[in-house]
């Protein structure tokens, strides 16, 4: 239960989504003596909720668990296409989200993914690339890598994350090292980290969010966070909650400290179906549904929205007004709200070995080495078609029923010559894994389905997306060098998937310093309401190659210092 | 052993009168009163033709196949449970199936040679069973279906004994691994755990 007792009507800050995000807002928020209301629309987890080694209930049937159920979205991928009802697992409704169950990929994006505009247009890459680059809306990020870096760090250290600063040639500069050092390495990223070696390019730890060493935090970060244990190596991680809570989750990281600070009430099963404005055209609270189903209100002096891509467009699209201002949808005077989603078409290469065995469902799955080398703008684009990269590294764990679509062309899905095959390469095959940068576009948007509404009678938020002519070629070509690299790790077999999946999705409420062209300024603050803010991957304008998830911290952190300097709001 | 005990696997399921349908050679069945204790959502000839069709989806070699794994008790606890939006596909879909073997060979599918099996289910899974239209679709889920009765943890019903995991050498639910077992065989025992007794429920 909260310590906070009696907030009064009128709290200094509201949170929409006490998740990986909104968990670390509370903490430093209430910690500092704002009076924080936290909204989580899903329920608190116990133990045994999130973290059984059980692959059936989160990979094959995620659909019934209760915090996926509840709140899917309609899909297709243009206009005029029928949509598909589609069950997603992120965001995850469920106190403290999906940083309970990532893969734990903590990359920093590099000084350059910030400026894409500048970099890749203006600079002539694109022209000298021979790219199209019709129909996209690139717009440069309001702020720069070292503005972040050091919510960057603070992320790193007081989440616990393991890695190894300057094996990245590409990486950005830091002030501080990694915390722990990197984890164990498996079968696959030796043989990764080998192959790439033979072939000039530069293999590196990925940072993974999973303790290698027990973890406390010291000073100068928040020594209040409690110690967590080491990685098991389990494997059972990507998807499901950390059995030893090696894994870095705000559930079990930032909620208790902000719950211990008695600033902070945190209002579980709570679904915000409104923002709620004056004629002045401020923010003054949010309307609930409580956890008995009733209609509720909650008077606040900031409202931060902290509850993922889909749900941000379809809040803000639902708290329009009959006229005036925000008839379009709350904080949507450009038209952008809900515009230029954006997700990395993820491509596969696969292997497998007579001569190895893999084991790759020994865990965890970040325990995982990358290569930058084709990420960004880091290699030559001259007439290939297309700007932009991603980042490659392995992949390739999970339990033997999670992996039944991994077979050669050739190999049948059934029968016996599937049986043998299986039975013999289960343990002797690995993935390597490309996230390909996708690139803005109007089109890929998320509006209110006018049909489909949720358990609570709102509606659907509906995705329209599809990957264009920038991110096929860029699929095509990562896939060709997935190819390549996983020949020369000596595989017997190689085959690739080269059309993207969409995985980690972006955008929505993009930031620009233009409020004609952008939803929030570079601190997270909408252009039109002073006092409404927007965290998370939908701020993104571009996305990297990377995960977004670090990015996503750093902005978080660095929000919370900024709302911590308003004092004139809070007297 | 009764086909209901071999199709479900399960210990309670005795066979003190067995009976045999005319006609079903390899497959014997068991009398309504143990279907009632074993079957959850099947008939017995709905779960005749399934254990037909998950043998030649992972049939018995040198080693057990998907019915002897658990596969169909699999599939009939799902379609009581989380699966059950599915049971009209899977009824529609083995009445399809029965009735195409009829129209094509003159038999009941479970009655054909292996290779007229593989043949109907191939004309299945590439839709060129026309008389149903969703014939794609339901011989992918029961594809899929199958081999999670395969590979599942056993609570679900299926992976008896942990075959399925044993027979691609993965060692199941283990609390952690101490070794990073590179290119070397897991030379452990498999571990299944009951994750719903742990919790309780």
């Amino acid at each position: 239960m909260s310590k906070a007792e009696g907030i009064a009507d009128v709290c200094d800050v509201c949170i929409v989504g006490v998740g990986g995000m909104g968990g670390i807002l509370a903490k430093d928020l209430a910690s500092a003596g704002l009076k924080v209301v936290g909204f989580e629309r899903g329920p608190a987890p116990k133990k045994e909720d999130y973290a059984p080694r059980d692959s059936i209930r989160f990979l094959i049937r995620p659909q019934t668990l209760d915090w996926v159920r509840h709140e899917p979205t309609t899909t297709r991928r243009k206009t005029g296409d029928k949509t598909n009802l589609q069950y997603r697992t992120s965001p995850l409704n469920v106190l403290g989200g999906a940083l309970l169950h990532w893969t734990g990929q903590s990359s920093r994006y590099t000084p350059g993914d910030f400026k894409l505009h500048t970099n890749e247009i203006e600079s002539g890459n694109a022209e000298r690339a021979k790219a199209d680059l019709s129909g996209y809306d690139i717009i440069d990020w309001p702020l720069s890598y070292d503005e972040l870096e050091p919510y960057y760090e603070k992320f790193e250290w007081e989440f616990g994350i393991s890695g190894q600063a300057g094996a990245n040639p590409f990486a950005g500069p830091r002030q501080r090292g990694f915390p722990l050092p990197p984890l164990r390495h498996s079968g696959k990223m030796q043989l990764f980290a080998e192959a790439c070696k033979k072939l000039g390019y530069h293999p590196y730890d990925t940072a993974a969010g999973i303790a290698s060493e027990p973890y406390k935090p010291a000073a100068p970060f928040d020594t209040r966070i409690g110690q967590r244990p080491a990685c098991v190596y389990c494997g059972h991680c990507n998807f499901y909650g950390c059995h030893v809570h090696a894994k870095s989750a705000s559930l079990y990281i930032a909620i208790p400290v902000a719950l211990e600070t008695s600033n902070f009430e945190l209002r579980t099963n709570s679904k915000v179906y409104r923002i709620n404005t004056d004629s002045s055209g401020q923010v003054t609270g949010v309307s609930y549904f409580d956890p008995d189903g009733a209609a509720r209100e909650q008077r606040a002096r900031v409202v931060i929205l902290t509850a993922f891509v889909f749900e941000h467009a379809r809040l803000l699209l639902i708290s329009k007004t009959g006229k005036g201002r925000f008839a379009k949808g709350l904080a949507n005077s450009s038209g952008y709200v809900g515009r230029n989603i954006m997700a990395h078409g993820d491509v596969r290469a696969m292997g497998a070995f007579d001569d190895f065995i893999v084991n790759g469902f020994i865990g965890p799955g970040s325990a995982a080495m990358r290569i930058d080398d084709f990420n960004g703008n880091n290699f030559d684009h001259t007439d290939l078609g297309f700007i932009r990269g991603g980042t490659i590294g392995t992949s390739g764990d999970g339990t033997p029923v999670t992996r039944l679509d991994v077979l050669p062309p050739g190999v049948p899905g059934w029968g016996k010559e599937f049986k043998e095959f299986y039975t013999r390469y289960y343990t002797r095959t690995m993935d390597l894994n490309m996230q390909p940068e996708t690139l803005p576009h109007p089109a890929n948007r998320v509006d209110l389905d006018p049909r489909h509404r949720d358990r609570w009678g709102l509606p659907l938020p509906r995705v329209t997306f599809e990957f264009h002519q920038n991110e096929q070629r860029l699929q095509k070509y990562l896939a060709v060098v997935g190819d390549k690299i996983m020949r020369a790790t000596g595989a017997n077999k190689v085959w690739t998937e080269e059309k993207g999946r969409p995985n980690r999705w972006a955008g929505g409420t993009r930031m620009g310093a233009d409020a004609k062209n952008s939803v929030v300024n570079a601190n997270c603050q909408t252009h039109d309401v002073d006092n409404l803010f927007i965290v998370g991957s939908s701020v993104f304008p571009t996305m990297a190659g990377y995960p977004p998830t670090a990015t996503v911290a750093a902005l978080t952190y660095r929000l919370a210092d900024f709302i911590l300097r308003q004092k004139q709001w809070f007297k | 052993m009764t086909l209901c005990r071999y199709l479900l696997g399960r210990d309670f399921c005795y066979a003190d009168r067995t009976i045999f349908f005319g006609g079903m050679g390899k497959f014997s069945m068991a009398t309504s009163e143990n279907r009632k204790a074993s079957l959850k959502v099947l008939s017995e000839e709905e779960a005749v033709t399934l254990a037909a069709i998950a043998e030649r989806i992972f049939p018995k070699t040198d080693t057990p196949g998907a019915v002897e794994i658990g596969a169909v008790n699999y599939i009939d606890v799902a379609l009581a449970g989380d699966y059950a939006a599915l049971a009209p596909l899977y009824r529609q879909g083995l009445r399809a199936v029965q009735r195409y073997s009829r129209a094509k060979f003159g038999k009941r599918f479970f009655e054909l040679a292996d290779d007229d099996m593989d043949g109907v289910l191939r004309d299945f899974e590439t839709g060129n069973a026309d008389t149903f239209k969703p014939a794609g679709e339901f011989f992918e889920t029961v594809r899929y279906h199958v081999l999670e009765g395969v590979f599942c943890e056993p609570q679900y019903g299926g992976n008896k004994n942990m075959i399925g995991w044993r027979l691609v050498n993965f060692p199941g639910q283990q609390f952690g691994y101490p070794d990073p077992y590179i290119n070397k065989r897991v030379d452990v025992e498999p571990v299944a755990v009951d994750t719903r007794k742990a919790e309780g429920k």
